[in-house]
């Protein structure tokens, strides 16, 4: 990903630089033939789209964050939403309920979920495979079911927390949904910038030497704690970043977005774009996140085939699994 | 006093089926070291069969239940040879992968089929003794024993813990005592070596996810019977039964129907202490379990297991 300034690379960052633009203009344009010509054009709303954009930015975040830990060291996380749902709670609690602001809050939610992924790291050090994945699996959900009981802390059943007020920057609220396109782009700037340095660096080769032969790796004189709870720390860091945009983005939160379903979701994109490729992830997650909105209910499909989505991606996970374990980036595995 | 003993035998009854569950989970770890995450949905598919074949197609409910376990081992089987069989000698990981895939599919297969909400077995179609009341009149106890605290103990819960204490014993000389047990041993062992000495070991294999995936059935038609059915019990199931079988020491069959019991006893009173908790202890112990002492309470105790 050593990227020059070509004129691809340029045009590719205006289109993305320009996204909210594009859907304004279709705005316009259906307003425009409507009002003037009397005619409705079956166009989507722009909004509506951007706002899928804005939900797929997220799921990249989240896809290059597993990424660290799945693809990097090679341990299979089963419960990345936790960290998701740390961060969005902790961002979420502090805002509704103690005023704080968005920019005190974020980073307070972003240390508390690289404090829990060192917590969880810690006991889990020398496990591997299947066992890793199993604690992970179960951490998670135990999560879930803190904040789907605890209601003196939350503040509703299922862990609602709502009304969670919009982020001011110099006084002006940003709740439009361009607003939050460029916020979260500015966060996987950050994130992929950061993963890519660690990647390339002295860390990035630890890492892939642990994921290859820990044995190995330990005898070259790779310290496997010390290495291992860094990435525990940045990828959970990194989700609980996802979590705290999350509970400003959706306002109201709830139990139901940080189930193990999602973990799996977010798997699946890592997966799909090929392990330890953060290109990878940052595809399969667009991909997979544009695809589940187009298969929610209501779209394309019927409502009530809206689970059907869940299916497909079963089906992508398996089929992958067997005839392209690299993913769809062009490394083999 | 008396609510100790009801919950005691709550908890033993839940303990029989989650044993159940939990032998499928742990006799395919011990044979191909893989954590057949589709089990718990296979479980779930049983509770359908029996339940489609006794509404759709009128068949009693002694024949549904073989019916079903038939059914269940057929596509325990197909899901083997379909998903895990081209993934053999793949990293450990994509096998995994592969099985939270097919437990997705099947899950959502079944929301699309039989639709998310509840269903339970018609009482018309559930043999007599298994419907149980205290008339309100006499104060007569139908089809139940009675118990301290003027609680009963209805048959049908006699029946599923006979049967899954039944089954289990079955299994072990299954597996201590025929041939084909032998055969799955030695698999465990080594499957290479076993291969050697003219063992076939795919068919052994598809043996053991036969056997397992039609013990989750009986499992499936027992929480029919008891509970409700519903596209999301194999996942909630599933995890309480892998968690017994994580406690027991996965591979062993015998520590796998100990930790169903324990298992199922602590849920029952850790519902009284906190219901919104109550699947949080099967959680619980299994990340305890697998922290300190990775092997179970019956496993071999080996420096790394991965």
């Amino acid at each position: 990903m050593r990227d020059k300034l070509t004129p691809k690379n340029i045009a590719i960052s205006l289109v993305i630089l320009l996204v909210p633009v594009f859907m304004y203009l279709i705005d316009a344009f259906t307003l425009y033939i409507s009002s003037n010509y009397g005619v409705f054009l079956p166009l989507p709303s722009g909004d509506y789209i951007l706002r899928i954009v804005v939900q797929a930015g997220v799921y990249i975040l989240l896809a290059v964050g597993l990424n660290i830990v799945c693809g990097f060291t090679g341990l299979l996380d089963l419960g990345y939403a936790g960290f998701y749902l740390i961060g969005g709670y902790t961002a979420g609690l502090l805002m509704a309920r103690l005023g704080v602001s968005y920019w005190i809050a974020l980073p307070l939610a972003v240390i508390n979920g690289a404090l829990w992924g060192l917590l969880r790291g810690i006991p889990t050090l020398r496990l591997t495979g299947d066992y890793f994945a199993i604690v992970t699996f179960g951490f998670a959900e135990l999560l879930v079911q803190v904040v789907k009981n605890e209601i003196w802390l939350i503040g509703g059943p299922n862990g609602f927390v709502n009304n969670i007020p919009p982020v001011t920057i110099f006084g002006i609220e940003l709740f439009q949904n361009w607003h939050h396109y460029y916020h979260i782009l500015i966060l996987i700037l950050l994130t992929v910038f950061i993963t890519y340095r660690l990647k390339e660096s002295r860390v990035g080769r630890a890492w892939t030497a642990i994921r290859e032969d820990e044995q190995a790796a330990e005898s070259m004189g790779i310290n496997l704690s010390r290495y291992k709870s860094l990435a525990f720390a940045v990828s959970a860091a990194i989700g609980a970043l996802g979590g705290g945009f999350i509970a400003q983005f959706q306002v109201n939160i709830s139990s139901k977005l940080f189930d193990f379903w999602e973990s799996i979701f977010i798997l699946c994109m890592v997966v799909l774009g090929g392990t330890g490729s953060i290109r990878g992830s940052i595809i399969g997650a667009a991909i997979l996140a544009s695809l589940g909105e187009l298969l929610r209910g209501g779209n394309i499909l019927p409502s009530e085939f809206g689970g059907a989505r869940y299916l497909i991606f079963g089906i992508i996970l398996v089929v992958i699994m067997r005839f392209r374990p690299g993913g769809l980036s062009l490394k083999k595995a | 006093m008396d609510q100790f003993i009801v919950q005691l035998v709550n908890g033993l009854v839940l303990g029989g089926i989650y044993a159940l569950i939990a032998v499928g989970y742990t006799m395919v770890y011990g044979i191909i070291q893989l954590i057949n995450f589709a089990h718990g949905e296979i479980f779930m598919f049983g509770a359908y069969f029996a339940f489609v074949l006794v509404t759709a197609f009128g068949l009693p409910f002694w024949i549904a239940l073989p019916a079903s376990m038939a059914l269940c081992a057929l596509l325990g089987v197909l899901i083997d040879i379909v998903a895990y069989r081209p993934l053999r000698n793949a990293p450990r990981l994509s096998a995994l992968i592969t099985a939270i895939g097919i437990s997705l599919v099947l899950q959502n297969l079944a929301r699309l089929i039989w639709s998310a909400s509840q269903q339970s077995f018609p009482d018309e179609s559930k043999p007599n003794i298994f419907i149980s009341d205290i008339d309100a009149q006499t104060g007569a106890i139908i089809n139940a024993i009675p118990l301290p605290g003027g609680a009963i103990l209805p048959y049908r819960d006699v029946f599923i813990l006979l049967l899954a204490v039944v089954l289990m014993i079955g299994l072990n000389r299954l597996i201590y005592l025929t041939k084909i047990g032998k055969a799955m041993r030695a698999c465990a062992e080594n499957q290479t070596a076993a291969n050697l000495m003219g063992i076939n070991t795919n068919m052994v294999i598809s043996v053991t996810f036969a056997i397992g995936s039609a013990l989750g059935a009986v499992a499936g038609v027992m929480v029919g019977l008891r509970e409700v059915i519903e596209p999301t019990m194999g996942y909630y199931k599933g995890v309480a039964a892998f968690a017994a079988a994580v406690l027991g020491g996965i591979g062993n069959v015998t520590g796998a129907m100990v930790g169903g019991i324990v298992i199922g006893i602590a849920e029952t009173f850790g519902a009284d202490i906190h219901s919104g908790y109550r699947l949080a202890f099967a959680y619980i112990i299994m990340i305890l379990v697998i922290l300190i002492r990775p092997s179970g309470l019956f496993g071999k105790s080996t420096s790394k297991r991965a």
